[in-house]
């Protein structure tokens, strides 16, 4: 192999490289598009890495609403048991949410949650809630989900966020992609809307 | 040159492989280009049928010949992803790429010839692929853009997505493994005294396009992959339900969609730089300011994919920068366009057929540039996003300007690849059919399109009816100037006169023009010398 030939290689040794790093850098968008938005509260996502809650309760105090919502497929019927709460800034506090599975089969669901106003999110601190685990619900059953969460005294301290004062929690909650569904149901329906050809 | 010649009499080189030995296996940057060419003319073909089809059922409301609208949604896809991948890509990276970066840079071929053979053939393979996935289970009728949920295994069980997966996967491969090749030869196979800033342009747009896809095309693999992997081994990167987000699709495939778009259309500055130079008798004005301008979209072409997505739910923040992004790559276009013009301003001209096409070229091109400067802005876009307006936008800066700029290629070289003469009335009557088709075919698009007219549909509301059918007329016209095309390809090739090894006289300084035509076999034997001090064009 002469001096060309080894040069072509190591330059295209070089482009493979590259090549692997940017399909990897595709996977790897999963988790740095969560870890982004976990660290900067972008788009109003909540807080979830509490490492202690904050032993000083301000005398302040902001409004904490509570919005359910379930996403068409999910015959649950989902609300906050309190429509909300007015809360002390750093002091932890305990929320509801109701689910009841209206259908006639066991079905799993799994929710996802923001915070608005967006610029909020890293201030709304979650200890302990419900989200993203699944939640399976036989036919009928209803069930109460907690929420445990407090608001960071420095939302009053930050120029961006004082004058906020009202905040609101939203959960949407999801048929979980592993549960029981009836995948047949699902595939049957869209086969008939495809071979009908109506709008 | 002189080098050439003698090397040309060498007797050592006289076995041209022939049959399959020759078109199957071939090492040799010619052929390989040629067969490249040869499944864009054959792509454009079966792409056009489907386009025509549909302006066809297009030209009246209410429904005339395709009831059956996942056939039609899978008619939109096929289209796409036909004049995408194999008709634009081939004809200029794999077809006018192969041909002519080596013989421009004095290089006797590709640095690595047999990649370069499997690059084409995983084209063929994808090709393949795709047909087979709009003939099995209903076909994608996805659209290009294949989003889910509609692309997931809910709403298309059945192989056709899978299929069109991996028809995506293989020409994406091919794509790698081409543009590897490209980067490698161009940097470092150039002649001796060729220095980076002496070399052709449409070799500088070569390069930065095999950047681009080195780049872009691996997320879109990614995607690719995470999309198969929910249909078919349930994972769920797009499933809300299980934790997924159908917007990281919307992410990936436009991080890559967005660089394809300059992929497409850099090659097309390249060669409209060689054939203005070549026909105004005059150096391209502002070397420099072409090559780093081509540079400059490509890299600011990486940061303003969701553009795509104004509609998706983005903060008025993100929404903000991506508009004012998008409008700073019109500035170094601004820049290639003025080169041009400068160029030609003072410039001995001659209106030669591909001088004609580059002229429609920089006017049309124009034209769809400035309309995509338009949509940036995010708030007008809340409005124009998924109509016609944009259709119209993305089919004049590709279907017209990249398409006329592949003509403006072919009847440029025809000549040193096949050693014939186009017939010139039967070349003019092409380049003015078709201008004017595809100007009355597209231009009223963007009137349905601000009127409202969706995109992606089968039938419309009556008061859409007058731009679909004058759309449909400029179909026909343009389809007349495609037939002539063909005409002349095939007169070219049987019956054309034989031509010189340069016939467009001293405006053309590249080297491709100091070998024979048709071009030998094997060129650049011995590396040609540039110690002429002019610099490149």
């Amino acid at each position: 192999m002469n001096a060309r030939q080894t040069q072509n290689g190591r330059v295209a040794l070089a482009l493979v490289t590259v090549v692997a790093a940017m399909v990897g850098l595709s996977f790897a968008a999963v988790p740095l598009y969560r870890i982004f938005c976990e660290v900067t509260g972008y788009v109003g996502t909540p807080n979830l890495d509490v490492a202690e809650v904050p032993t000083q309760v301000s005398d302040r105090v902001i409004t904490v609403q509570f919005d359910a919502n379930t996403n068409g497929g999910l015959q649950w019927k989902f609300k906050p048991s309190q429509r909300q709460v007015t809360v002390k800034l750093g002091e932890p506090n305990l929320a509801f949410y109701t689910a009841e599975n209206l259908s006639e089969k066991t079905v799993t669901g799994t929710a996802t949650f923001n915070v608005t106003p967006y610029k909020v999110g890293q201030y709304f601190s979650k200890i302990d809630c419900f989200c993203f685990t699944e939640q399976t619900l036989a036919p009928g059953q209803e069930v109460p989900m907690p929420v445990e969460f407090f608001v960071d005294p420095e939302i009053f301290n930050d120029p961006n966020t004082r004058e906020v004062k009202t905040i609101t929690l939203s959960y949407t909650f999801f048929r979980s992609g592993t549960g029981t569904k009836d995948a047949g149901d699902d595939k049957s329906a869209a086969l008939t809307k495809i071979d009908t050809g109506k709008i | 040159m002189a080098n050439d010649a003698a090397a040309n009499h060498d007797d050592h080189h006289d076995h041209t492989p022939t049959g399959a030995a020759r078109w199957l296996c071939s090492t040799n940057h010619k052929d390989i280009g040629t067969l490249y060419l040869a499944i864009a003319i054959i792509s454009s073909v079966v792409g056009g049928a489907m386009s025509w089809y549909i302006r066809l059922e297009l030209t009246y409301p209410g429904i005339q010949y395709i009831d059956d609208f996942q056939f039609y949604n899978v008619l939109v896809t096929a289209h796409g992803f036909i004049m995408v991948f194999f008709v634009v890509m081939p004809a200029l990276i794999g077809g006018f790429g192969n041909w002519f970066v080596p013989l421009m840079i004095g290089a006797p071929d590709m640095a690595f010839p047999r990649m370069n053979n499997i690059s084409f053939w995983l084209l063929a393979a994808a090709l393949i692929l795709l047909v087979v996935s709009a003939l099995v289970d209903g076909g994608p009728g996805t659209g290009w853009t294949v989003y889910p949920p509609l692309s997931d295994i809910n709403y298309h069980p059945g192989a056709a997505v899978d299929f069109g997966i991996l028809a995506l996967h293989l020409a994406g491969a091919s794509s790698i493994l081409g543009a590897i090749n490209l980067i490698v030869t161009i940097l470092n196979m150039r002649t001796p005294g060729m220095t980076m800033h002496r070399m052709p342009l449409f070799c500088w747009a070569m390069l930065v396009t095999a950047f681009l896809l080195l780049l872009a095309i691996p997320v879109l693999a990614g995607g690719l992959t995470m999309l198969l992997t929910d249909r078919n081994f349930g994972t769920a990167f797009f499933d809300s339900g299980a934790g997924g987000d159908p917007l990281l699709w919307q992410h990936l495939f436009w991080f890559f969609g967005h660089p394809e778009v300059y992929i497409i259309i850099i090659p097309a500055f390249g060669i409209i730089s060689q054939v203005v130079s070549t026909f105004s008798n005059k150096p391209i004005f502002g070397y420099l300011g072409m090559a780093y301008a081509m540079s400059a979209i490509g890299v600011v072409g990486f940061v303003v994919w969701a553009h795509h997505m104004f509609t998706s739910g983005l903060s008025v923040d993100a929404r903000a920068y991506f508009t004012t992004a998008t409008m700073i790559i019109a500035v170094p276009t601004g820049v290639k366009i003025f080169s041009w013009m400068a160029t030609m301003w003072g410039g001995s001209i001659k209106l030669e057929v591909p001088m004609l096409f580059a002229v429609g070229f920089i006017f049309l091109f124009v034209v769809g540039g400035v309309t995509g400067v338009t949509l940036a802005n995010s708030s007008a876009d809340l409005a124009m996003h998924d109509t016609y307006f944009v259709v119209a936008h993305f089919h004049m800066v590709m279907g017209v300007a990249a398409v006329l700029a592949m003509f403006c290629g072919f009847y440029y070289w025809i000549g040193k690849m096949s050693g014939r003469e186009y017939p010139r009335f039967l070349a003019k009557l092409h380049f003015w059919l078709f201008f004017i088709g595809v100007n009355v075919l597209f231009i009223p698009q963007h009137f349905s399109g601000l009127a409202g007219m969706p995109r992606r549909i089968p039938d419309y509301p009556d008061n859409y009816w007058g731009w679909n059918y004058v759309s449909s007329i400029g179909t026909a016209i343009t389809v007349a100037g495609t037939l002539v095309f063909f005409l002349v390809l095939w007169r070219t090739l049987t019956a054309g006169k034989p031509t010189e090894a340069n016939p467009w006289g001293e405006g053309a300084k590249t080297l491709e023009w100091t070998v024979p035509s048709p071009a030998p076999f094997h060129t650049h034997e011995y590396p040609p010398n540039m110690d002429e001090p002019a610099p490149a064009e």
